[in-house]
């Protein structure tokens, strides 16, 4: 039916285009304001899934059900994060000085180079 | 030596200018068809072969076939590859592209069975030209961008996407600008969706309903407008840092502009896992014409927040998409030939395009002022936030945040306009779903 109407493009705007572009934009935050629903209620979904769960185990719901706040999962990433990371808190605190014996070679001789190579390795 | 090189490049531009003029005047085909007629009278010497030979080596040269189109189009192709290196503006896009359109207006002998051209049946550009004329590089694209997208700031406070809604009005706007304009109703709507800022939906909506093979009702073949419309959409992505500013400075005040938002919530893995296929059941069951872009992009959203397809997911967000994004922007690129491409219609796009961004630009920003009316102060949405409902993720969203540093430097906007930031691509998606099911 939509076909039909259709012509060559006369420069004119019909009821038709107008009711397409209302119709169409109306239908776009129709869709996203279903999404919008859906997922304002799944949080209370999950939290009263959960809060059955926990009656039904005989437990008390407390703070936890309903999520842990963002601030204590932030403190608690970092802290992880610092606590992966900070290799200096297992070093063995031993400093030793190692000597490397190194074979004469052309290819390493440090009166060809441009700098001077250490032949005391500190671990 | 530097004297050398200037006294050859005259002569080479004086060849071309002489050329140019001689081909659009029809002087040059005249005194070729004279040598032509001499040389089957006369007897031909050994001279006479090699000038002949050079002849025709010339008539097959790009030289020999350059128009003042083509040249137009290289500069503008040089130009697209300057602006992505030098001002760093959507780099992965513009240097395909503008490499692209350095190929397809390469001139060359029409009609001589080359296989090169672009639009020519069975040269290579042809064969990866099809990916776009059949829809099949955009949801690819789709892909890749659902397995890099977080979703979280979207699940985190879902009102958000109401903006990402409300910016689609460029489209429908653009639709209607369009049809004023003098465009059939499909050519209308293909262009309208440059207002969704989003490359790959653009030339999915172009391929389908203005290729330059669809019929209308009352016999008349639509216009093939897939390369004005995929490069009015990517010039202006590109150039969102530019266009939105203004228009969100003008409808905004400095106290909205400094309005302070809530940090988004945690959200539960389960809740990311649930988003992608919730989000594709209800989507595509509104818009079905959509199916391939949104299934798509909720598909490769569900690879990345599933936990269980990481390898699948890695491959859609690298890779694939690269290798996509290499093949669209090269092909969109080549088919601006100029023989194609510089029409007033093209003229009129562009014009339209710009409109549009700003139209959905607007829209977005006004209906954010619209949802503090009725929202108490603690949840209080930054209108600047608004403008990230056109799609060009991340860089309308960067835009918000760059704004709103601007008058608060410690007021950070990104988490908050990501959120109608994709939503925009959902919605601009859905958008070209409807526009599709009505017009083709």
């Amino acid at each position: 039916m939509i076909n039909a109407i259709i012509l060559k493009g006369t420069g004119i705007i019909t009821e038709m285009d107008v009711l397409i572009a209302v119709m169409g934009y109306i239908i776009v935050f129709l869709a996203l304001l279903l999404l919008y629903f859906v997922f304002s209620s799944i949080p209370r979904i999950l939290s009263w899934r959960k809060n059955y769960l926990m009656k039904k185990q005989g437990k008390e719901c407390k703070d936890e059900c309903n999520g842990i706040p963002g601030d204590v999962l932030a403190a608690i990433s970092i802290a992880l994060y610092l606590h992966a990371n900070e290799y200096h808190d297992e070093e063995s605190h031993s400093i030793t000085i190692k000597k490397v014996s190194r074979n004469y070679s052309p290819w390493s001789s440090k009166i060809y180079g441009l700098s001077e190579i250490s032949s005391i390795k500190s671990n | 030596m530097g004297k050398k090189l200037i006294i050859i490049l005259i002569a080479i531009s004086s060849i071309v200018v002489a050329d140019i003029v001689c081909n659009n005047y029809g002087f040059f085909s005249q005194t070729f068809g004279q040598t032509q007629t001499l040389s089957q009278d006369e007897p031909i010497d050994e001279t006479g072969i090699v000038i002949k030979g050079l002849e025709t080596f010339y008539k097959y040269t790009g030289f020999r076939n350059l128009s003042i189109g083509n040249i137009v189009m290289i500069l503008v192709g040089l130009f697209f590859i300057y602006l992505a290196i030098r001002y760093d503006y959507e780099p992965l896009l513009l240097v395909p592209i503008g490499t692209g359109i350095l190929l397809g207006n390469i001139p060359f002998l029409q009609n001589a069975n080359l296989q090169v051209g672009i639009y020519e049946q069975g040269s290579v550009l042809n064969y990866l030209y099809f990916g776009v004329v059949k829809g099949v590089y955009p949801p690819l694209i789709f892909l890749g961008i659902g397995a890099m997208t977080d979703f979280s700031s979207l699940i985190s406070n879902p009102k958000l996407i109401l903006l990402g809604a409300a910016a689609q009005l460029g489209i429908f706007a653009t639709f209607l600008g369009a049809l004023l304009l003098g465009f059939n109703p499909p050519e209308a709507g293909a262009i309208g969706i440059i207002g969704g800022a989003d490359g790959p939906t653009a030339i999915f909506l172009s391929s389908k309903l203005a290729n330059g093979v669809n019929i209308l009702a009352d016999g008349t073949t639509v216009k093939n407008l897939i390369g004005p419309i995929a490069i009015a959409a990517y010039s202006y992505m590109a150039l969102v840092p530019v266009i939105q500013p203004p228009i969100m400075r003008l409808l905004t005040t400095k106290k909205e502009r400094l309005i302070r938002m809530k940090p988004p919530r945690a959200v539960s893995k389960r809740e990311k896992i649930f988003f992608p296929i919730l989000g594709l059941l209800l989507t595509t069951f509104i818009s079905p014409s959509a199916l391939p872009l949104l299934g798509m992009l909720f598909f490769g959203n569900l690879l990345k927040e599933s936990g269980v397809t990481k390898r699948l997911a890695d491959t859609a967000r690298t890779s694939l998409i690269d290798i996509v994004t290499i093949l669209l922007g090269l092909t969109v690129g080549a088919s601006t030939q100029a023989d194609v491409f510089l029409r007033t219609e093209s003229v009129m796009i562009f014009v339209l395009g710009a409109l549009s961004f700003m139209i959905a630009t607007a829209g977005g920003v006004l209906f954010a002022k619209f949802m503090n009316v009725f929202l108490n102060d603690d949840n209080k949405i930054n209108p600047l936030i608004g403008a990230a409902g056109v799609s060009a993720v991340p860089d309308s969203a960067r835009v918000a945040q760059t704004m709103g540093l601007k008058d608060d430097p410690t007021n950070h906007l990104l988490m908050h306009a990501m959120a109608p930031n994709v939503a925009g691509v959902i919605g601009s998606a859905v958008a070209a779903g409807i526009l599709l099911s009505f017009l083709i």
